[in-house]
């Protein structure tokens, strides 16, 4: 799987494959190759869930800003 | 000194008063009385209290579901100026409440009356939400309780995404300001897909900041959707009905923002095992298809066999049916001439004393010609006659 797919693009991708296999008729080849990616994608987005760390940061506001001087001051 | 026409003193009067910010905006408090309508639908009255009094139009367009009575006791918003026709002072009333509201309340109907006819609460001017937001801008003040919430929530349900605190004070002086500003901020950073305003529970005067105007315009212009989170379940803030969203308290907005990884990790584990069914169901098909394909071969084959044996057996039924032996069986001989093997089939073909080879079914002798008659009469009476 693309390493650059979001979390929300490899579930969607992930929901087709579920979607196109379960419609059947497919080549045996295909059937296989996408029921991999679809085992692939199903691991990358449990081990990204499970991985992520919630990232916070803050922009400068004049509010912010206005406290920062305050803190500073003795 | 100068003499002034009428025109110029009514003209300069109405400048003047529509030029104070006082009375082209105020609430005034009273009792309706005079009370009549035109036939155009606007409303005329007079608003008085003891010995004074105020003639007041409403027009048509700006009539409410409240239905005016004289003797009614009421607040009314709007402006003063002159009717320059009549040379009268009037209060242009865009707005009637019924006395008993506080200030804060009268306000709050002003403008949600205002931002609805404006259409900024349109149910269909709301934006949907992302399912899976990246980048989620919040705007509260730093370091509260609020915050840490949010921040703990989402932390918890959905650790993928970036928070992007814009901190504002959320009440008393600056707080509109503020608020403004940190949409602002919000609106100039890239990938915000999702804005959460949250503030916690207060009086009706701590949420003022979410019942102004400039907050609801700057919710309205965010470029992102907008979730509020503000004060209780029971609290509806102007902000409240701006947003693309509404949530009850801030932990409810965000817990509205993201999805549930318990959930997301329930439906990765459903697409898993319907992926398994769903291949599973693919071979069975495949193998079916090999063993319907192996059986009607194997008939095809059985047919072949039965049928080129019964054509073979055939065959030899007329080649059987063709030979010779079984005419020689029935009492039929083949004569041969002994010096040329010639097959003798006419009576010219043999002469008195020709050497000759008679073969019957089971072997054959050496013979002589010893006598002719021609004709097909002299061959038949050569047969005994059948005594029956």
């Amino acid at each position: 799987m693309d390493e650059q797919l979001s979390f929300e693009e490899a579930l969607n991708r992930l929901e087709k494959i579920t979607q196109t296999l379960e419609e059947g008729g497919l080549k045996l080849e295909e059937a296989i190759a996408l029921f991999e990616e679809g085992v692939g994608l199903a691991k990358i987005c449990n081990e990204r869930l499970n991985a992520a760390e919630l990232k916070i940061s803050q922009l400068q506001t004049p509010f912010e800003q206005g406290l920062e001087s305050k803190d500073e001051s003795p | 000194m100068k003499i002034y026409s009428v025109a110029e003193v009514t003209g300069y009067l109405r400048e003047l008063l529509e030029a104070d910010s006082l009375l082209t905006d105020l609430w005034v408090s009273g009792e309706v009385s005079n009370l009549s309508e035109s036939a155009a639908g606007h409303l005329y009255f007079t608003l008085k209290e003891e010995a004074s009094q105020l003639r007041c139009v409403l027009f048509h367009r700006a009539r409410l579901a409240l239905t005016l009575e004289n003797g009614m006791a009421v607040v009314a918003h709007g402006r003063i100026s002159i009717y320059e026709v009549s040379g009268t002072l009037q209060f242009y009333v865009d707005l009637v409440q019924p006395e008993g509201m506080g200030i804060l309340h009268l306000e709050f109907e002003r403008l949600k009356a205002k931002l609805v006819e404006e259409g900024l609460f349109e149910p269909a001017r709301k934006r949907a939400l992302p399912p899976f937001p990246q980048r989620i801008g919040v705007v509260t003040s730093p370091d509260s309780a609020v915050l840490h919430d949010i921040i703990n929530i989402i932390g918890r349900r959905y650790p993928l995404v970036e928070l992007v605190l814009s901190p504002t004070p959320v009440q008393g002086d600056g707080a509109v300001a503020g608020i403004v500003q940190a949409f602002d901020a919000l609106n100039d950073t890239e990938g915000i897909d999702l804005v959460i305003l949250a503030r916690g529970g207060g009086s009706l005067e701590e949420l003022q900041a979410f019942n102004e105007e400039k907050v609801a315009r700057a919710i309205y212009a965010s470029r992102a959707p907008v979730i509020s989170g503000v004060g209780h379940d029971t609290d509806f803030t102007i902000a409240d009905f701006v947003a693309d969203k509404r949530a009850p308290t801030p932990s409810a907005a965000a817990e509205l923002a993201v999805p549930h990884r318990v959930e997301l990790e329930g439906r990765l584990q459903s697409h898993s095992r319907a992926l398994v069914a769903a291949l599973s169901r693919e071979l069975e098909r495949y193998r079916q298809r090999i063993d319907e394909l192996t059986r009607v071969a194997t008939m095809h084959l059985g047919n072949f066999l039965t049928i080129s044996r019964e054509k073979l057996r055939g065959r030899e039924l007329k080649l059987s049916s063709l030979s010779p032996l079984a005419t020689l069986g029935r009492g039929y001989a083949l004569v041969q001439h002994s010096a040329t093997g010639e097959v003798i089939s006419h009576i010219d073909q043999v002469h008195r004393g020709d050497a000759i080879e008679v073969k019957v079914s089971d072997g054959q002798f050496k013979s002589r010609v010893t006598g002719l008659k021609k004709g097909l009469q002299a061959w038949m009476n050569s047969f005994p006659s059948k005594k029956r």
